[in-house]
């Protein structure tokens, strides 16, 4: 080289520049549209569906952002998770939301940076407040920021799905979920002027029917393109789980009549005619075939075509409806179809609010009422799997512990018979049951202080 | 506020004393290598040339001509103006164009979204400032050699000294121009982002901080509460029902520090912690009492009053308190009168927590008298005040670093100087030279690394790891010596004043970073003058 | 030239080059002495390399001398306040380039402590002395030709009115026109007393207007006198006339031959500076190491 004149190196220089340019250019020729289809990267790029508007809404600033930074984009984001962290412990929430809002803008597709910041704000930051309008703004921030999150990637499952659990589980089922599920219907913010936030719930349901149709969403958008959170009966399961907690949650609200009565129906029909009829694919013999958790004799037959794959079938069938504990919530939707269950549902209710109010008497009635009614329930036989399962039991328990209780307090005997009696004893060894159902009655007992 | 001011004051005599010894000790160091240096490389007649070139720097300093300082700066403004370093008004105004794309609407602003706008605005003036300033400050001189236009100047009467000063005010001056336009419009940007509405949320609060001590659950004194589990332990917790308690002395307490309407307003910003989540819609509750020192039974306790928690809550006593039908007055009654042993003006307040196994957290910044608001362009204009600072240290340090090294080398140089700076990087280099970060130094940690070894892993003893450690001890000592003339920026945080609505006091903030950046004027001048005067300005 | 008292006086100046490790790379300048006397227009010559660039950086304190003294107006080379009487025109003219024509002059009278009306005056009278375009002044630097540039140049040199003028190659690059201008000027510089010492190695230029020359050579001194002296053959008696008829030669040449001298010639006279230049190169590498120096303390 060092022999060569300036001129000759440049030359070189230039000859080198243009034959590693060619590849470059061929490589990344652009699409017009409809007649060329562009070069490779550009092909792949339709193939895969990973343009930028494929992806979901173009954010302008976002994109702008990533081109200024050329290629140190991975250095700056860095930096932005470091603070993001520094922030977090630090307790600095503000500047934490516009550190998230700066790194979506440097990774606005990369689904787990939507998924991990949505769950901090709801979850983490949500906990840290004291005041519970403080704990729903976060969690309300943390589902808006996952909607967003879809809204930039239209097809990803996963982010669909999160959306969905932030509005069920988060303010269905924290500790909260009495005032998250009121706010979620009128907001405590005076700007939305005792209405829900439409951003979350334009149209003013109830939490978990929201929660319901962003896992219709979900369950619409695996069907393409797979998700990696849960087992794919179970992740199809969530939208029928989310009517169950919506007829359970109106009878927790006190609710007993024709609603609670439409939703249980509902939720019947979800489980047993949409999820159940559901197809999987499993291993019969050798090859694979179409089982549903929901299948008529006849259809295990034309599925099995042999006796012994016939076997294999109800042996599938029976593992994904254990898997799903299918069978408990089918029995369940039809229990409480009845008219006795709501009865019952109804008298432990009332021995709730009779204890809290002080009302010994009539408390303690009520709950031997509900008591009776469970006990009628659960010992007929096609809903002896009821039993199996802590869910139910726990109010049955719970509304025999107020009963027990007042006896207790007023220093009066405890009758040795008594509904539910068996049940008791049965579940007597079961910690983890006994335990909530103490919680739930230290609850009654606290609020009443 | 997530720091307490106090960490950052400076006792001026102190940091004079410390100043004197350091620069003292450095300028010994340079003389004795200068004259070794000679000795060695001239024979005796070293001697000669020490001291005559030492006469004639002496006399180079004492001739210095404000007119020909002023030619250069005006000088290095001509050729920052002419060759477009303003363009970087257009990254700004690119930058403010688009700045409500990542500030969220502005509909709803809540006080913590002003502390972004706040914290946007300052950050993106320093930042789009500084990297101009490092830039003139390190290509100007070298330019000027490589060109040699400088060959034009230093054989006019123009002593070298006054080209370092000459480039490091007219550096700072540019960057004083770019920051003072900037910050018009960086206020106006904030001024307007923020709805009519929810300006009063543009303030400059003027605390008056105490000394704080914690009791114990049995009522014993200690330095600290409890710590709830937090990684970030900046806040003591006490036990709610008990004898746990958080005690604060405010000194000097007079009329000064009541408001208009008499009444001493004390603002607190407690987090509270919860052992169990209980009744959710009931926050947890605090009391405060004042009390005189000297005759605790003399005290005056409030309502207990809730915890709002991550936000500010004021409590108006009235100055006359009436406690079981007696009348106390709290300056004449609550504060001491001032003996022999205890001065005049302190008062005690007790902060107690009334939940039972809750628990109410607390540092000494978060409570404090808080005294008649300040407009918020006080407090603005102080945070850019810091940011002219910081301008005049980097072209400081710039301009020196270039008259030693290469444009490019002094740029990094200077930008790790910088980047060196801050809180973190000093705390990080204290555990490194302490020993205190695990895994040892250089050499054994790339030992470590290569190996897979963890870092409680005892290395082998034999004389190889000795010599090892040897060489790091040492790497480990010129860090030390490399840290104490890197300047410490926590000084110049004036926008985290700014942004959490305070005002920029002068003890912690103002007067430390002035001393921090008129430390290095001395120094940067002299290294500046040394390198420039002791290099040929063209080897071939 | 007069007896004058010496404004330069160099001394077993040396210059060593060395390399980032401290090494000695290049000896551009060995055991130089010589002075330049007040008054006096001295030129040093020299091939490309040969240290006449390095001698004059030595002198105004650009490099540091590796041995020998300089005493340039009574200081030394290192002290700044010598300048105030010193001019200098570097090899290119390495001013500001984004500075006009006033501002460039304004910044330099600053440097000399001038005040705002003093600077005025004097850049008005400069820009006239270097003809400089009027129209031209207001434009920067960076647009000016090499002819304009090499004017401002001087312009900025004589901004103080010097005592001492250093020119570096004053006239490279200028056409023939400008040139002239600027051999005018220095002869000019030298009627109003004025030192002025030049490098160059446009051998004509020197020829025109050096009192006193020195010769440089791989870094030393070779040849320094007078210019005519220098030109002139002392072994040699050249006899000029108005044009002779070829009878009026020929009898010339019989009295001559009468007077006993050897090898006439009759010839037009064409010894120049050029002649002796390339003759002492040529010599110095023959024989290295010799001389032709006159005394440089005693008057020619």
């Amino acid at each position: 080289m060092n022999n060569m004149t300036s001129q000759q190196r440049k030359l070189v220089y230039l000859i080198g520049i243009i034959v590693l340019l060619i590849p470059i250019i061929w490589l990344s020729l652009p699409s017009d549209g409809k007649n060329k289809p562009g070069g490779v990267l550009s092909q792949l790029r339709s193939q895969y569906e990973l343009g930028e508007s494929d992806l979901g809404d173009v954010d302008a600033s976002s994109a702008a952002m990533n081109l200024v930074l050329l290629g140190m984009r991975g250095v700056a984001v860095n930096l932005l998770w470091m603070d993001l962290d520094l922030q977090k412990d630090m307790k600095r929430w503000a500047e934490m939301q516009a550190t998230t809002e700066s790194i979506v803008r440097l990774q606005p597709h990369y689904e787990k940076v939507w998924d991990f910041n949505g769950w901090n704000l709801a979850y983490n930051t949500s906990a840290e407040w004291d005041a519970v309008p403080d704990r729903y703004y976060w969690v309300k921030q943390g589902a808006k920021f996952l909607k967003r999150g879809v809204e930039r990637n239209k097809r990803s499952t996963e982010l669909l799905y999160r959306t969905g659990k932030v509005i069920e589980h988060k303010i269905g089922y924290a500790d909260e979920s009495i005032d998250y599920r009121r706010y979620f219907l009128s907001d405590p913010d005076p700007a939305f002027n005792k209405g829900p936030d439409p951003t979350i719930n334009p149209e003013g349901k109830d939490n978990f029917l929201v929660g319901k149709e962003w896992f219709d969403l979900a369950c619409e958008s695996e069907l393409t393109r797979p998700q990696h959170i849960l087992d794919r009966s179970l992740f199809r399961a969530t939208p029928a789980r989310c009517q169950f907690d919506y007829a359970q949650s109106l009878q927790k609200d006190g609710k007993f009549g024709e609603e609670t009565r439409a939703a249980w129906e509902q939720a019947r029909k979800d489980w047993t005619e949409v999820y159940g009829r559901e197809i999987y694919h499993a291993q019969i013999g050798v090859e694979e075939s179409d089982i549903r958790l929901e299948m008529t004799e006849e259809e295990i037959k034309q599925v099995a075509g042999n006796p012994d794959d016939e076997l294999r079938v109800r042996r599938a069938v029976d593992a994904y409806q254990k898997m799903t504990n299918y069978r408990y919530w089918r029995t369940r939707a039809f229990a409480e179809a009845e008219q006795d269950t709501a009865e019952a549902h109804r008298s432990i209710f009332e021995a709730k609010q009779a204890y809290k109010a002080q009302e010994f008497d009539n408390a303690r009635k009520a709950a031997l009422s509900g008591m009776e009614g469970f006990d009628k329930l659960l010992k007929r036989p096609e809903y002896a799997i009821l039993v199996e399962e802590d869910l139910l039991c726990e109010e049955c328990l719970l509304g025999w512990k107020i009963w027990d209780d007042i006896y207790k307090v007023a220093g009066e005997k405890i009758p040795d018979e008594f509904p539910l009696k068996w049940l008791l004893e049965l579940k007597q060894g079961n910690e983890q049951l006994m335990a909530s159902v103490n919680k739930q009655f230290r609850r009654l007992f606290q609020d009443n202080r | 506020m997530y720091f307490d001011p106090a960490e950052n004051f400076i006792y001026p005599p102190y940091a004079i004393y410390n100043w004197m010894i350091v620069a003292g000790f450095f300028t010994a160091v340079v003389l004795v290598v200068s004259l070794l240096t000679l000795l060695v490389s001239k024979g005796s007649s070293g001697f000669g040339v020490f001291f005559t070139e030492l006469i004639g720097m002496l006399k180079d300093v004492f001739s210095l001509s404000p007119r020909r300082i002023w030619a250069l700066t005006r000088l290095t403004f001509m050729e920052a103006y002419r060759r477009k370093a303003l363009a970087v008004f257009v990254v700004f105004g690119l930058l403010f164009m688009f700045a409500g794309w990542f500030m969220g609407d502005s509909k709803e602003i809540q006080p913590d979204q002003v502390k972004v706008y706040i914290s946007f605005v300052l950050t993106a003036v320093s930042w789009l400032t500084l990297p101009v300033v490092l830039i003139l400050a390190c290509f100007g001189i070298p330019e000027d050699i490589r060109l040699r236009s400088i060959h034009t100047v230093v054989t006019k009467p123009a002593r070298r000294i006054e080209i370092v000063l000459g480039r490091m005010i007219g550096v700072s001056m540019i960057g004083w121009l770019v920051l003072s336009v900037m910050s018009v419009v960086g206020y106006l940007w904030i001024v307007r982002q923020i709805p009519q509405a929810s300006q009063e949320l543009l303030k400059c609060r003027v605390p008056i901080y105490g000394l704080v001590s914690f009791k114990d659950r049995e009522g014993n004194y200690g330095k600290e509460g409890i710590n709830v589990g937090d990684i970030w332990a900046f806040r003591s917790y006490i036990e709610g029902a008990t004898k746990s308690r958080a005690e604060w002395r405010f000194f000097n307490v007079d009329e000064t520090m009541l408001d208009s309407e008499g009444n001493l307003r004390l603002e607190n910003s407690f987090s509270a912690f919860r052992s169990y989540k209980g009744d959710m819609t009931r926050p947890l509750f605090y009391d405060i009492k004042l009390f005189n020192i000297e005759h605790p039974e003399i005290s005056y306790t409030t309502q207990p009053q809730p915890v709002n928690e991550f936000r500010s809550k004021q409590d108006i006593i009235p100055r006359k308190v009436t406690v079981d039908d007696v009348q106390y007055d709290i300056l004449n009654d609550l504060t001491t009168k001032g003996s022999d042993k205890v001065p005049k003006g302190i008062l005690g307040i007790e902060v107690a927590c009334i939940d039972r196994d809750q628990y109410i957290g607390m540092a000494r910044s978060d409570l404090f008298i808080r005294m008649p608001d300040r407009p918020f362009w006080v407090g603005y204009w102080k945070a850019i005040f810091g940011t002219a600072l910081t301008v005049l240290l980097v072209s400081m340090i710039g301009v020196a670093a270039s008259t030693m090294v290469k444009a490019p080398i002094a740029a990094v140089l200077t930008a790790v100087m910088y980047i060196l700076s801050g809180k973190n990087p000093h705390q990080f280099m204290d555990q490194l030279v302490a020993g205190q970060v695990q895994g040892g130094g250089v050499l054994e940690s790339v030992y470590r690394l290569v190996m897979h070894l963890g870092p409680s892993t005892e290395l082998p003893a034999n004389p190889a790891f000795t010599v090892v450690q040897i060489f790091d001890s040492i790497l480990m000592n010129f860090l030390w010596l490399c840290k104490q003339v890197i300047p410490r920026s926590q000084y110049f945080n004036m926008p985290e004043y700014v942004a959490n609505g305070f005002d920029v006091p002068w003890a912690t903030s103002l007067i430390p970073s002035l001393l921090v950046t008129s430390a290095f004027i001395i120094p940067c001048v002299m290294m500046g003058y040394f390198a420039l005067r002791t290099r040929e300005l063209e080897s071939k | 030239m007069s007896q004058s008292e010496p404004v330069i006086e160099i001394r077993n100046l040396s210059k060593i080059y060395r390399d980032f490790w401290g090494r000695p790379k290049v000896r551009a300048l060995n055991s130089l002495s010589l002075d330049v006397r007040k008054g006096e227009v001295f030129g040093l010559l020299g091939p490309n390399g040969s240290g006449k660039t390095t001698t004059l950086k030595l002198l105004l304190g650009l490099l540091f001398p590796t041995e020998g003294e300089i005493t340039i107006l009574g200081k030394s080379a290192a002290d700044v306040s010598k300048n105030e009487r010193i001019g200098y025109l570097p090899e290119e003219s390495y001013l500001y380039r984004f500075l006009n024509a006033y501002e460039t002059l304004d910044f330099y009278g600053r440097l000399f402590n001038m005040t705002a009306a003093q600077r005025k005056e004097r850049s008005e009278k400069l820009l006239d002395l270097v003809k400089l375009a009027p129209q031209a002044r207001r434009r920067q630097l960076k647009e000016y030709s090499k002819g304009m540039t090499r004017r401002i140049g001087v312009a900025q040199a004589l901004i103080n009115d010097p005592d001492l003028v250093m020119l570096d190659e004053p006239t490279s690059g200028l056409d023939p026109l400008g040139s002239r201008d600027m051999k005018d000027l220095i002869l000019d510089l030298k009627k109003q007393g004025k030192t002025v010492l030049m490098c160059s190695h446009l051998l004509a230029d020197v020829q025109d207007v050096c009192d006193r020359i020195a010769i440089l050579y791989g870094g030393e001194l070779k040849v320094m006198d007078r210019v005519d002296t220098l030109l002139k053959s002392e072994d040699k008696t050249q006899i000029n006339t108005s044009k002779l008829s070829a009878a009026a030669i020929s009898e010339v040449e019989a009295v001559l031959k009468r007077h006993g001298a050897s090898d006439v010639s009759v010839d037009h006279p064409t010894a120049t500076l050029e002649d002796l230049f390339l003759k002492t190169v040529q010599e110095s590498r023959d024989r290295p190491g010799h001389r032709n120096v006159a005394d440089r303390t005693s008057a020619t």
